[in-house]
């Protein structure tokens, strides 16, 4: 690292800050929710939420760090877990004492906080909150797949709204002052005597009261950045606070004039939208796009140089990682790792469907390059039409450092899942990677990206035992018979498709209940930014934005529910070598007794090795979940299929026994479409034909693939040129994403110390594949020789 | 392609970054004519598919004793011992092994079977620039049905190249070179004896056809590759008698030296085959360097190392 641009020193002193930081749990925002609220009752619920936004901006802390050029946030600490009162204050309730010891994503709670929580929170919110209204409706059948493992749907209670990309361009374009401008006019069309305009007044005015919070916050950062600017001896750092005033002094209270004012701008407003409600998956989408104008200008005019706006994008990707979700333990363990997934994007093509990639999407890929933080989420929309070459390598530059960064996105898919969201063209041409794979339309969209996540291990046990969860033992799924009296594989197969629509239909109606609710969680700082939401005077959560959906259902386990009915076609149908009575009792005995029936369900044929038997199941499976899952609407629009796993996965896998896959039970299911851990033994582009059998653009929440990279591929200049080609002939095949975890040298030496932790770890070895851990030790050595040492610490999502 | 060739195949790879250009599939042929001491694919000398045992997955419980049509294996002293005289390549043994201990090097596959596998990455073909690449073994012990999978891949629009010792008779080389755009081939040792005391044969017919192949008029290009095995073919004079040769070859794209491995250790054991090389390790990149240089500085010749080249 000698020849390290200067800016560096700065992020490298904001980066430490940070990771010295240890996560604790922040209820300043809380608190003065709860005194606004107390303040406040009476009004309409809309009012209480905007005036105590406002109050928010007037009295949380305000403080920049030392180093800081964007400033901000959210709440008033470095790395604060925040908690929405009004959404679950009930979950803190009840890991008051464990939210530190915790597995997974833990917070320090300091005694005065928790005096705070005991004496002010709950005694205000207790019996308020969106999840205790939850609770209180689940229905039986609903309840039975949540408590019997095959449906996790507690998340959007449990936290905010997020997984939406709000309307940025347009708030730093016009400042709070056009958007005020706007409300007005809207204002002065209402009526007092037509029914539904007193309503709408109020909810307008919510909105002004958000407008002033915007303007307060920034202006109180102005003062504390002069504040600071007086007592500064240091001349550099004195002038920047300064400069750091004057920005703050401008924006957002008006449209910003140069790319700093900009970035300033866009940054405040996502504090904002955190602070309303803390949640993950507000995603920051095409900022190559709506940033670009502003640098252009600057450029031109000599006003800035590329290392200076370089500068200032690394610094604002660590105020991204300084967010910490909060949320109940439960959650973490499907997501863990305070995931926030702000999930940014750079490439693809503009409004008019022409090259879009600019000097900042470089410059945005360079910036994760530069901080390796797990915050932004960074994702690529790459358009195989459009978008350069040398874009492509910039990409793969990136993927090869082994952060798992960036998300790569087919861009035609893209746009197609859009379209199948029911979005025209001309707008599905803007569309942006949300959260994990899920896909956005900037300002104009409303819905949860990803409700439920439906446990497909679950459906095929519910299969085998005739709706029974073989953990528990408890009916949960439909009764569909004993598989020992399916005569033939297609009844076999339509008791699968019969659980599938069963679980389907229940997450469907669990689903509509939870928009009822949502209906009592306005969100007007998040709803300014939208301009239908101005214009219908209505908010965000009742449907105010341009664009509506029904809730994304998710997919968990889709390799192992294919494997399996692949294994019971073979073994039971097929070859008739395994009778369905003895592969239950097997099954029954996790194979205990039954090592050759194992052996018989491991050699079935697998998805992931480009073999028709597996695939073709695959293509019809997951048409029909497709088929299924279309076939519903909610009041909002029709209901939308996706396939992510974030880390579901391994919970889910913890509630199912063995399956006829010759998967263990209580083993990790397959993450997102991706093959089994160490079944595809045919190399990466059997992978990627096998998983092409997806009906990918018609799982319009996005479908996820993880690939592992061979440390040869990835440390080679011919390598990263077939790395290239591999990702093009992705988007001929129509997968719509894939994501690279490179198998570096620190792996398989882990990989020797621990071989029981990497048993499905596959390397390529001298012409041929197998799994690391059962090679000889001077075999292992050569292979770890080969490799690189290369470093990298950050992790993306999945 | 008419009539059915068939063929004995080991096995048929994947998305090869090492064999040719692009992202390519390569076919491994059973049987080869050399028995160089280095080999890391012992698995492909043999021209029949045959067996190997993972001895650390064995449980000895005997069940493929019981089912050996051919009486081939037995228990003793809780070791299966396997008799090759006596093995009918039934492979029942590899069915039945609870363990999995069992595998099984080659099968017999039609043209067609071949060109039907390669042919499910031609996507991946057209975007890379790769293709097919035949290696071994040696491809040219089975002409007739290396050239029917190249006629049914050159017809799909695929590329082709081989690797080949060149060890075969003229006819079998000419009839394959129409089909290729590469050829690799390797120069084990420059010497003829010792090449013989390395591989088992002399180098003579080997070079002779290189050089044939070099002067015929087919259009491919030549990549020579000698794996460099510490203190037994890379003595300075070694590599000044290997660049006189390769300095003739017109036809040549470039030389390529590889670092010795020892990746196909395993595999012998699994064959109960012993491997004479254990004791040398695999050389550092640097020295690596310093003898490819040597070779560059000699004849100003495109150079490269593990496939990176030499500048």
């Amino acid at each position: 690292m000698e020849n390290q641009p200067k800016y560096l020193e700065r992020v490298e002193r904001l980066k430490s800050k940070l990771f010295e930081t240890y996560p604790e749990i922040d209820l300043e925002d809380a608190k003065l929710l709860t005194q606004s609220f107390l303040e406040t009752q009476g009004e309409a619920l809309v009012t209480r939420k905007a005036k105590a936004f406002l109050k928010q901006c007037r009295e949380k802390s305000v403080k920049i760090w030392d180093d800081e050029l964007i400033v901000g946030n959210s709440g008033s600490k470095i790395r604060g877990g925040i908690l929405s009162a009004d959404v679950c204050w009930s979950v803190l309730d009840r890991e008051l004492d464990t939210i530190n010891t915790r597995e997974y994503d833990k917070f320090r709670l300091l005694p005065e906080d928790k005096k705070d929580f005991e004496e002010m929170i709950r005694p205000y919110w207790k019996g308020r909150s969106n999840y205790e209204e939850w609770l209180a409706r689940i229905p039986a059948d609903v309840a039975a797949l949540r408590d019997n493992g095959a449906l996790y749907i507690d998340k959007k209670a449990v936290r905010g709204w997020g997984e939406v990309t709000a309307g940025y361009e347009w708030f730093i374009n016009n400042g709070v002052e056009g958007l005020r401008k706007r409300i007005l006019e809207r204002k002065a069309k209402l009526d007092a005597t037509v029914p539904g305009d007193y309503e709408k007044e109020v909810y307008l005015d919510a909105l002004l009261t958000v407008c002033e919070g915007l303007e307060t916050l920034a202006e109180r950062y102005a003062i504390e950045a002069e504040r600071l600017a007086a007592k500064e001896q240091e001349p550099r750092r004195k002038a920047e606070l300064l400069e750091i005033a004057q920005v703050c002094r401008r924006v957002p209270a008006y449209p910003a004039r140069s790319f700093r004012e900009a970035m300033q701008s866009f940054y405040f407003y996502q504090i904002s939208i955190f602070m309303e409600q803390n949640a993950a998956a507000y995603n920051p989408g095409r900022m190559d796009q709506y940033l670009y104008p502003y640098y252009k200008a600057d450029l031109e005019a000599g006003r800035i140089t590329p290392e200076e706006a370089q500068e200032l994008f690394d610094c604002l990707w660590v105020k991204f990682s300084e967010q910490c979700l909060f949320q109940d333990a439960k959650s973490a363990e499907y997501a863990s790792g305070y995931p926030m997934f702000q999930n940014l994007c750079a490439g693809g093509v503009d409004k008019m469907g022409r090259d879009a990639v600019n000097d900042l999407s470089y410059m945005i890929i360079q910036a994760t390059m530069d901080t390796q933080l797990y915050q932004p989420s960074l994702s690529v929309r790459y358009n195989m039409a459009k978008n350069p070459n040398s874009f492509l390598r910039k990409i793969v530059e990136l993927m090869v450092m082994g952060t798992g960064f960036p998300a790569f996105h087919n861009d035609e898919v893209g746009i197609r899942m859009l379209m199948n969201k029911g979005i025209p063209l001309r707008e599905a041409l803007d569309w942006n990677p949300g959260g994990c794979v899920e896909t956005n339309l900037a300002g104009k969209l409303r819905a949860y990206s990803a409700l439920a996540d439906i446990n497909l291990g679950s459906v095929m046990e519910f299969v085998l035992l005739n709706g029974k969860c073989r953990k528990t033992g408890a009916l949960a799924g439909a009764q569909t018979g004993d598989p020992a009296s399916f005569a033939t594989f297609g009844d076999f197969l339509n008791a699968v498709k019969a659980q599938l629509r069963y679980v389907i239909k229940v997450v469907v109606k669990a689903s509509h209940i939870i928009d009822e609710i949502c209906m009592g969680r306005p969100v007007p700082a998040l709803s300014v930014s939208f301009e239908e939401c101005i214009e219908n005077a209505k908010d965000y959560a009742w449907g105010g934005a341009k664009y509506n959906t029904g809730n994304g259902i998710i997919c968990i386990g889709v390799s192992d529910l294919i494997n399996s009915v692949a294994a019971v076609k073979h073994l039971v149908y097929d070859t008739k070598s395994v009778s369905m009575k003895q592969l239950l009792a097997a099954l029954a005995s996790d194979f205990e007794d039954a090592p050759e029936i194992l052996k018989a369900c491991k050699e079935a044929p697998k998805y992931g090795n480009d073999d028709q038997y597996a695939d073709s199941l695959a293509a019809e499976l997951f048409a029909y979940i497709a088929d299924e899952i279309e076939s519903y609407r909610s009041k909002f629009g029709v209901m939308t299929p996706g396939i992510l796993p974030v880390s579901g996965n391994t919970p889910f896998g913890v509630e199912v026994g063995a399956l006829p896959s010759g998967r263990r039970a209580g083993k990790p299911l397959a993450d997102g479409v991706s093959p089994n851990g160490g079944t595809d033994v045919n190399g990466p582009t059997a992978v990627l034909k096998s998983v092409a059998n997806i009906p990918h653009d018609r799982f319009v929440q996005g479908t996820l693939l993880n690939m592992k990279l061979d440390p040869q591929m990835a440390n080679s200049e011919n390598g990263i040129r077939q790395i290239m080609a591999m990702l093009r002939t992705l988007c001929s095949l129509g997968v719509y994403h894939v994501q690279f975890n490179v198998v570096d040298q620190k792996k398989l030496l882990e990989a020797q110390a621990h071989p029981e932790e990497y048993r499905n770890l596959l390397v390529r070895v001298a012409g041929y594949t197998a799994f690391f851990v059962e090679l000889g030790k001077e075999v292992q050595d050569d292979i770890i020789a080969r490799t690189v040492q290369r470093e990298g610490s950050c992790a993306s999502c999945g | 392609m008419a009539e059915t060739i068939r063929g004995v195949v080991l096995r048929i790879e994947r998305s090869s970054i090492y064999d040719g250009d692009g992202l390519r599939t390569v076919l491994f042929l059973k049987g080869c004519p050399l028995r160089c001491l280095w080999c890391s694919t012992p698995e492909s000398q043999r021209g029949e598919p045959e067996r190997g045992i993972s001895r650390e997955k064995c449980a000895a419980c005997g069940k493929c004793v019981g089912i050996c049509p051919g009486g081939a294996l037995s228990l003793s002293g809780g070791r299966i011992s396997f008799d090759r005289s006596r093995c009918t390549g039934c492979f029942e043994c590899a069915r039945i092994c609870p363990a999995g201990a069992v595998e099984v090097y080659g099968r017999e596959m039609s043209a067609e079977e071949v060109v039907r596998e390669i042919s499910k990455d031609e996507l991946f073909f057209f975007h890379s620039g790769g293709g097919i690449t035949i290696s071994g073994g040696e491809p040219f012990a089975q002409p007739r049905f290396v050239r029917a999978v190249l006629e049914g891949c050159s017809r799909r629009g695929i590329d082709c190249a081989v690797e080949s010792s060149f060890l075969a008779g003229w006819e079998d080389i000419e009839m394959i070179l129409p089909f290729v755009s590469l050829v690799h081939t390797d120069i084990k040792h420059p010497n003829p004896a010792k090449h013989k005391a390395l591989t088992g044969v002399e180098n003579g017919i080997i070079l002779e056809n290189i050089l044939r192949a070099d002067r015929s008029p087919h259009k491919f290009g030549f990549v020579i590759r000698t794996p460099l095995i510490p203190d037994v073919n890379d003595s300075d004079g070694d590599i000044a008698a290997l660049a006189e040769f390769v300095r003739k070859l017109k036809k040549l794209r470039f030389m390529e030296f590889l670092a010795y491995h020892r990746l196909g250790t395993e595999t012998y054991k699994r064959l109960d085959m012993s491997y004479a090389l254990r004791e040398i390790e695999t050389p550092k990149s640097e020295y690596m360097e310093r003898k490819a240089r040597l070779f560059k500085e000699l004849t100003g010749l495109p150079v490269k190392v593990n496939g990176r080249d030499i500048l």
